[in-house]
């Protein structure tokens, strides 16, 4: 049993603090027992035990980051076992009883439920659970070398992991740190994610992940507090990014680096861009570079090739992402099935309102949608969440959408949120 | 499910033409096209009434009828209300 590189990086929960090693309590493995654990030592040993006697093939519904971290350890130093790891929230009884059937052993904590399907299990293999275009869960396949995508030389951190536990993203973070010495990581559990900033002080937290939406929340809900972290690296990702939230951050941490990286589940980690501009440039299309991601644009939708997708998928994957080339630069603006709002007979796009809606100087955040309508089907409705010691009236900003979009693309319904929604997977999907 | 009067979805058919920067005239047999008050503007008021009311209006239910003039607007949601 071989410890990956990042054995000795801290990890920080809410239930644990140590390193990843810390989280074997086998002396043949770790030469230590318990090693640097806070009280909850005693709980870990217990939970590592059951977890080194698990059965492969194994879904892990996860309660907290400590469960989920200790299941990628056992799946990283064993070697040989096959592991899908997701929030037991994201989980309901019949999508349970599915994976038993699929053959995985569903494990709760101390409980395991067998698998109702026998079959061997496939070394090294994790699977994801992505909401798949139809909302139905589907299983996308990887291993710790294809999520692991960040290589070379970086420099030492402490990462701030928000991200929904199994979520592609947040096992981004978390090969980072198994496998880059100096990469620790604090994890960020949901009913944390109102406290986060506080937790990242105390952390010393220099280096944060998160989407748009979870990074305008943060600085419209505690921006006094953001604005004091020591961060170096700044990264979005997960949703369509624009200027606004980019100028921002960059107001407010002159010095990091900021960072959009484009990935999914099926194509992997695809495109990096450090420049602070939206979108990445548009010579990027079509380009042929060894090792790297191809990407294309086939009837405004991005289409991805990539050494890192998962399994299975389609040489070109089509990502459902809609684009537009704008003075150079390939913005992604939104899901195609999401983004077309017919208002009787014309097509208005939810992106292009938003984005409009966004360059309100009073708006914070902003969420479009179509809303059923008599004669004409549908028409565009919209939410915003207004900048603090700003006001507006819904009138106003529907004056401000009306100077610049097509009648039928200006929002005829608008409320005004006094909270920026944010789900479990950091995203706004109202 | 409580319903709005006719005059008070008269008062907010005249708000989503004041927002067009139009006015609603007195006379209910007014023409719509002669006040410019279009597809979407009715779409507006049905959604108005449908928050106003804190509820879905069904509007699958009203039979579709020509709507050509102030007073059948506001019979035609007089028909959504009480379907």
């Amino acid at each position: 049993m071989t410890l990956p590189a990042g054995a000795g990086n801290r990890i920080v929960t809410a239930t644990y603090a140590g390193t990843w090693a810390g989280l074997i309590v086998d002396p043949a493995v770790t030469g230590a027992v318990g090693s640097d654990t806070d009280a909850t030592g005693a709980a870990a040993a217990s939970d590592a035990e059951v977890g080194a006697s698990a059965p492969s093939p194994a879904a892990y519904l996860v309660q907290d980051n400590t469960e989920a971290a200790r299941a990628v350890l056992l799946h990283a130093t064993a070697g040989d076992r096959e592991t899908l790891v997701v929030a037991a929230s994201r989980i309901d009884d019949e999508r349970a009883t599915q994976l038993r059937a699929d053959g995985f052993a569903v494990v709760r904590g101390d409980e395991v439920e067998a698998a109702t399907t026998s079959r061997p299990a496939d070394p090294g293999r994790i699977w994801l659970l992505t909401s798949g275009s139809t909302g139905r869960p589907k299983q996308v396949a990887h291993t710790l070398d294809s999520l692991t995508t960040v290589g070379g030389s970086q420099p030492s951190r402490v990462w701030l992991c928000p991200y929904a536990t199994g979520a592609y993203a947040w096992w981004q973070v978390v090969t980072m740190s198994l496998a880059m010495p100096g990469q620790d990581v604090v994890f960020v559990e949901p009913s944390q994610l109102d406290s986060w900033p506080a937790l990242a002080l105390k952390h010393g937290v220099t280096a944060a992940s998160g989407t748009p939406t979870f990074w305008r929340q943060a600085l419209w809900r505690a921006g006094d507090v953001v604005a004091q972290l020591p961060l170096e690296q700044i990264t979005l990702g997960g949703e369509p990014v624009d200027q606004a939230i980019l100028d921002r951050l960059r107001e407010v941490f002159p010095t990091a680096r900021i960072s959009w990286i484009y990935a999914s589940s099926e194509a992997g980690a695809a495109i990096v861009v450090h420049d602070g501009l939206a979108g990445f440039p548009e010579a990027w299309l079509g380009r042929e570079t060894p090792g790297r991601p191809a990407l294309s644009v086939v009837d405004g939708e991005l289409v991805i090739a990539s050494p890192k997708a998962a399994e299975g998928m389609a040489e070109g994957i089509r990502t459902g992402d809609r684009v537009d080339i704008v003075d150079g630069r390939v913005l992604i603006t939104g899901r195609l099935a999401s983004d077309e709002i017919n208002v009787g007979g014309s097509k208005a796009s939810a992106a292009k309102v938003r984005a409009v809606l966004l360059d309100h100087p009073a708006v914070a955040w902003a969420a479009v949608r179509g809303r059923r309508a008599p004669l004409v089907g549908q028409v565009v409705a919209g939410e915003v969440v207004l900048v603090p010691g700003e006001t507006t009236t819904d009138a106003d900003l529907i004056a401000w959408c009306a100077e610049r979009l097509p009648d039928y693309s200006v929002p005829r319904r608008l409320r005004v949120l006094t909270e920026i929604p944010i789900k479990e997977t950091l995203k706004s999907d109202v | 499910m409580s319903t709005l009067s006719r005059d008070q979805v008269r008062t907010m058919m005249g708000e989503v033409l004041t927002a067009q920067g139009k006015q609603l005239p007195a006379d209910d047999t007014t023409r719509l096209d002669s006040i410019g008050f279009r597809s979407l503007d009715f779409s507006e008021l049905a959604l108005r009434v449908e928050d106003e009311l804190d509820t879905e209006l069904n509007f699958d239910a009203p039979e579709l009828r020509s709507i050509e003039t102030v007073s059948d607007v506001l019979d035609f949601i007089d028909q959504l209300q009480s379907a």
